[in-house]
């Protein structure tokens, strides 16, 4: 579990005068996920995506999330030049952050040493604009439903200052040049970063292990000597008895019990797994899987806490839906709409032209007991469609 | 806490949002101990009836984000438009998965893709509110009254932003 204060973020880097790291960290990262790329593979469609995010959609759609090209998981292919990206990337940044952030506040501290201060005198009016709006938007939600008319008025209510918003203007001034964090020499934003070599010597600020990825020996010979790990073959659920599905499991040496579509989808999560970890530099071991597995089961398998979270909402639109299924399990919630409905006939008359059923919020997501629970008289709007 | 890829996934969003706000929109989660519950604030698009009105919406995300878009709502007292319902869910292709279309009239490319984000989504309700999309009307109501009394159906959202700002 990581609190959100340990996860990294491309926004980080705003604050510092190495903001536009920020883009660069973002195209190292997965777009389903988020995450710095994890054993990155290419599609077929020449789109790089995390092996687990790309092995998760095309199980559930068949199609690459990007462009929507259909291909199949047989065919991605191994992106090692992003994983050395990604690893030299990550190896670098914590010193990096570190060095950027602390000039950060060196600045922030001789600005305040220095209240009369040229940039800001030039730029009142940017003053205003580039921090003002930061406030407010921190404010969001929580503050009831009741929005204010006016931004400004909603402004001056929040007390809370996001610290480092006066640095914006510091390293955006109008000449586009900005003083080295060190010897305070003026030049060009993107050129900060590669002189910031130019002191890398004497302050000891980076930690010890801030070695730099690329020029460290590839590790992959090391790794790719082992025997690959035999990957797991997709099936075609539908021609497959459940018994037989239960006996691949246990084969697996995964939990083989819950109805057929648990069983389809735990299975589905697993060879996505597994598959996933052959494309590793480092596979890890079956246990560490059975854990990754367990943390699925919990939180979208059997396990999961709430009505049948499995079928979740969006499911009622997939093709492989069972349909029988979810009328057997949810046929009191019908009978008890169609009652209610009949009562209020005439009243509420479901349109014939109805798009996307959405589902009845009851069964999304009961955990979130919500104030605003629709009237039954909704739902059976929502179902007919 | 945050643990699972789909909280992850909320939690990155959340922070792009809130450091680089779309103009006009806010969002994130109600509290940080449920990424799966999100307030949005949507300002009416200007030139629109919806103008001076500011908008607000909850959205809830499925377990398996972001292989399923989340839901939409408006919430404190609906909103008059073609493809809302009355009791507030948005109806828009981007919150539709792409696979079969049960309408028959979405392209694919415009539904739901793991690479969509709730920036997306929330800017594309905000040019809903400004080009309603007549072939799939939620609200047929609203739809026969926007396609065929125009000024009746600003004058009604004219006169229900005004309510909703309490004038």
């Amino acid at each position: 579990m990581d609190t959100p204060s340990d996860i990294s973020d491309p926004t980080q880097w705003l604050e510092t005068p190495l903001s536009l790291l920020a883009p660069l960290e973002s195209a190292l990262r997965c777009q389903v996920c988020k995450e710095f790329f994890n054993n990155p593979v290419i599609t077929s469609c020449c789109h790089t995506f995390c092996s687990i995010c790309i092995r998760r959609c095309l199980s559930a759609e068949g199609k690459c999330p990007a462009c929507r090209a259909p291909d199949q998981e047989l065919k991605l292919r191994r992106n090692w030049a992003v994983q050395e990206l990604v690893d030299a990337f990550q190896t670098a940044r914590p010193s990096v952050l570190d060095f950027s952030t602390k000039a950060a506040q060196q600045a922030q501290v001789e600005e305040r040493e220095q209240p009369v201060n040229k940039k800001r005198k030039v730029a009142p009016v940017e003053d205003m604009q580039t921090s003002e709006p930061r406030p407010e938007r921190r404010r969001t939600r929580s503050q009831g439903h009741y929005p204010q008319p006016e931004q400004h008025a909603a402004i001056d209510t929040v007390p809370e200052v996001i610290e480092d918003s006066q640095d914006e203007d510091e390293y955006i001034p109008e000449h586009g040049l900005v003083a080295c964090p060190i010897c305070n020499r003026k030049m060009k934003e993107e050129a900060v970063f590669s002189h910031l070599n130019v002191h890398e010597e004497s302050p000891k600020k980076a930690p010890p292990n801030s070695s730099f990825g690329p020029l460290r020996a590839p590790q992959k010979g090391l790794v790719l000597s082992g025997k690959p790990p035999e990957r797991i073959p997709a099936i075609n659920y539908s021609i497959l008895k459940e018994n037989a599905l239960r006996k691949k499991l246990s084969d697996l040496g995964i939990p083989n019990w819950g109805p057929k579509q648990l069983l389809h989808k735990r299975h589905t999560e697993w060879m996505n797994l597994w598959n996933a970890n052959c494309d590793s530099k480092i596979p890890k071991s079956k246990r560490e899987l059975l854990q990754e597995l367990d943390i699925w089961e919990r939180t979208q398998g059997g396990l999961a806490t709430g009505p049948s979270p499995f079928v979740s909402s969006s499911n009622v639109m997939r093709k492989d839906f069972d349909a029988k299924e979810w009328s057997s399990s949810h046929d009191d919630d019908f009978k008890r709409l169609i009652a209610n409905a009949r009562k209020k006939a005439g009243a509420k008359i479901a349109p014939a032209t109805e798009t996307a059923p959405t589902p009845p919020e009851p069964l999304v997501n009961s955990s979130l007991a919500e104030p605003n629970i629709d009237t039954d008289a909704d739902h059976v709007i929502d179902l007919s469609g | 806490m945050v643990s699972t890829v789909a909280q992850k996934r909320l939690f990155h969003e959340y922070k792009n949002l809130s450091t680089n706000p779309p103009e006009g929109i806010t969002a994130g989660p109600v509290s940080e101990d449920d990424m799966f519950y999100w307030e949005a604030l949507i300002q009416g698009p200007e030139e629109t009836p919806f103008e001076g009105g500011v908008f607000a919406a909850e959205l809830k995300f499925p377990r398996d984000y972001p292989l399923s878009p989340p839901t939409m709502k408006f919430i404190g007292g609906g909103i008059w438009h073609p493809n809302v319902y009355p009791n507030g869910t948005v109806c828009i292709s981007i919150l539709h998965p792409p696979g079969d279309d049960p309408n028959h009239y979405e392209h694919a490319s415009e539904r739901w893709s793991p690479i969509q984000s709730v920036e997306k989504i929330l800017i594309s309700v905000m040019s809903m509110l400004a080009e309603p999309n007549d072939e799939s009307p939620a609200n047929v109501e609203a739809a026969k009254m926007w396609r065929e009394r125009r000024p009746e159906y600003e004058a009604k959202v004219r006169d229900e932003v005004k309510k909703g700002l309490g004038l």
